[in-house]
């Protein structure tokens, strides 16, 4: 073998042979309760154990890795020998992942992305926790001179960054935000929160519908809370959805952490079992995103999320670099990441009348079809007539939110940002660098043609690779054009 | 409510790209429309075998709607899309004007380009006419050109090549 190459942690041997055993163990559950009721003694699922222990092994083997000529290589397989490079100036974001087996082991998985997304991304299962941190270092850290300055990284790694997995951030590292514990009273308030819950009890369900001999036990309980009224219905639903969305949240972010060294990379950190951290090289972030879905508006809260390359899977909130904090957090941390006051929290340009009635018909037209069907039913099938009181709080209902659409609706053009808000439910402000904008589209429909709106579509690497100013005038449509991107506009004006 | 910086220029207009696309791109969409329309004309067939229903009502009425419908699509479509699309390339940019009910304008600077492709389809194959797609770093961007006749499409691309070569970074 050739210089440099670096094989996995020797303790991932262990942490193989168990993600096999988690994934099976409904099956093995099963063996052993079959097994219980039959006299024969003959084990041989067990013969499935050495095989387990040789692939583990043979993976440990053959998986190779070398920094070498500004490329990092990932070598697997016996037969099929699969060789994955990646540029080193390609690099854009470095997860380290470590579950409860892994951390009982000392151990994360490493994952680098690279420009080109999924199929670009190299997966090391699993280093060490300190050779992992050192190889980001190596990674993310190759223009610091601190690091260029010592011997090439292809021999032995060089000691940079060693970091105990409790101790504070390194000096020179500039402590960002740190989750207040307070802040979990958000958490029922985000769709992400109640998505968490429903899969939760999704994952309960199917797993105690295993075990037949308790379904006594939900009749029992559904013959109890059908026996309630409906208000304590709701509020016991309630209670239950809040506390799954709680338990989600701390889950994911106990102990978040975001902090930026001395050459703008932005780590956070993550996770009460499974520990998370997340690097995203400073020269590869195209802006910021602040969330204010309705719930989070409401208390007076939002959230912050990094728009980069790299993170094409927005995997479980990779791109976070907030959670849900009080608004007199969130703002001033947007500033200090983007130091731009009037693209932050500045006013924006409001759309104008043609959006507010496209806003409030979009709104308006699903919600008197349905309001139109429930008349339609209680006439034809004579249903129950207390449903149509749906019918005017449908229809408020709508009115409301499209006013309140329109309300978000706005855009503005700072000297280094172009700024774009949208939504009711979701509203969400994104501040896109202008040198991140790499090509644009004015979009427009039939109706959009008639009233004389488009919307505007700035393409970038980044994040959702396009973000919209939505039903914006033809000519401010223009002007933002012109402003932003002048020498474009001048070979086609 | 207005930032400052917003440009004093009251209307700068975008006009249209500068060059049509072939005028076979026309018989190429319509020969497009007709192939859908035989996939319907298809199923009405087989649907027509399958029923086992005595009355065939229900099959004109279904089968005039998709015709009337069809018809006006494969006449109308390839007509207002040809008033529509059309594209222009200048040594700093690309711009392109396409669809017809949708319509978008299209503009990536060449500098951010990072391949181009020329495509050809079967139809586009018998009536010697070639699609170009740019594709810039941003999954998003890709900028195609239909319709055009291949000895432009084949200038185009070594144009966009030459073009593109010169520059560097593609801002990912």
């Amino acid at each position: 073998m050739t210089e440099g190459w670096r094989r996995l942690d020797a303790r991932m041997l262990l942490v193989h042979p168990l993600e096999t055993l988690v994934r099976f163990l409904p099956a093995l559950l099963a063996i052993v309760v079959f097994r219980a009721g039959s006299d024969d003694s003959d084990r041989w699922e067990l013969y499935a154990v050495p095989v387990l222990v040789a692939f583990g092994v043979l993976r440990w083997v053959t998986t190779r890795y070398r920094i070498a000529d500004g490329q990092i290589e990932l070598r697997r397989g016996l037969f099929t020998k699969q060789t994955t490079t990646a540029r080193l100036d390609k690099v854009r974001t470095i997860d380290l992942t470590a579950q409860l087996h892994h951390r009982a082991l000392g151990l994360a998985k490493v994952e680098i992305s690279t420009a080109g997304g999924q199929h670009d991304r190299l997966v090391l299962d699993s280093l060490s926790v300190d050779a992992g941190r050192r190889l980001r270092a190596e990674l993310l850290h190759r223009v610091d001179p601190a690091v260029t300055g010592l011997p090439s990284p292809t021999g032995t790694p060089v000691a940079v960054d060693v970091v105990p997995v409790d101790a504070p951030p390194p000096v020179g590292d500039e402590l960002l935000v740190r989750l207040d514990p307070s802040w979990i009273r958000y958490a029922p308030l985000t769709v992400t929160g109640l998505a968490s819950a429903a899969a939760i009890v999704g994952f309960a369900s199917q797993g105690l519908s295993r075990f037949s001999q308790e379904r006594s036990v939900f009749r029992d309980g559904a013959s109890w809370v059908a026996r309630l009224s409906w208000w304590v219905d709701v509020l016991l639903l309630l209670g239950v959805v809040s506390l799954l969305a709680v338990g989600a949240y701390v889950l994911t972010f106990w102990g978040f952490r975001l902090t930026r060294n001395r050459l703008g990379t932005l780590h956070t950190r993550r996770g009460l079992l499974t520990n998370r951290e997340t690097s995203i090289d400073a020269a590869r972030v195209r802006g910021i995103r602040l969330d204010e879905p309705l719930g989070l508006r409401l208390a007076g809260a939002r959230r912050l999320k990094v728009v980069t390359s790299g993170l094409l899977r927005e995997q479980g909130g990779s791109d976070w670099l907030c959670p849900p904090a009080p608004a007199g957090v969130v703002t001033p941390l947007a500033l200090r990441i983007r130091p731009d006051e009037a693209a932050v929290s500045g006013p924006l340009r409001s759309h104008g009348p043609a959006a507010r009635r496209r806003r409030l018909t979009r709104a308006l037209v699903p919600a008197g079809a349905v309001a139109a069907a429930l008349v339609a039913a209680r006439l034809l099938w004579d249903w129950h007539g207390s449903l149509l009181v749906l019918v005017p709080l449908l229809l408020v209902g709508a009115v409301a939110l499209g006013r309140d659409r329109y309300r978000a609706l706005g855009h503005t053009v700072t000297p280094d940002h172009l700024v774009s808000r949208h939504g009711s439910l979701d509203r969400q402000r994104v501040v896109l660098d202008r040198d991140g904008i790499i090509g644009w589209k004015v979009e427009q429909s039939f109706f959009q043609r008639r009233v004389g709106v488009a919307t505007l579509v700035a393409t970038t690497a980044a994040g959702a690779q396009h973000y919209d100013v939505v039903d914006v005038p033809l000519e401010q449509a223009y002007a933002v054009l012109a402003q932003v991107s002048p020498d474009l506009l001048a070979d086609f004006a | 409510m207005e930032p400052a910086d917003v440009p004093v220029d009251p209307s700068p207009v975008l006009r249209e790209p500068a060059h049509r696309v072939s005028r076979r791109a026309v018989l190429m969409w319509t020969l497009q429309a007709v192939v859908v329309l035989a996939v319907l004309l298809a199923g009405q067939v087989a649907w027509w075998f399958v029923d086992d229903a005595p009355s065939r009502t229900p099959h004109w009425v279904v089968g005039a709607v998709w015709l009337v419908a069809g018809g006006a699509y494969a006449v109308a479509m390839p007509q207002w899309r040809y008033r529509v699309h059309r594209w222009e390339a200048t040594p700093r940019a690309i711009y392109t004007q396409s669809g017809w009910l949708w319509q978008e304008r299209r503009i990536a600077p060449l500098s951010r380009v990072q391949t181009v492709d020329l495509e050809r389809g079967p139809v586009a194959q018998l009536l010697g006419l070639a699609s170009v797609t740019i594709t810039t770093a941003s999954a998003a961007g890709p900028v195609t050109i239909h319709g055009l006749d291949l000895p432009v499409a084949r200038e185009l691309v070594d144009a966009l090549t030459a073009a593109a070569v010169t520059e560097a970074g593609d801002a990912t």
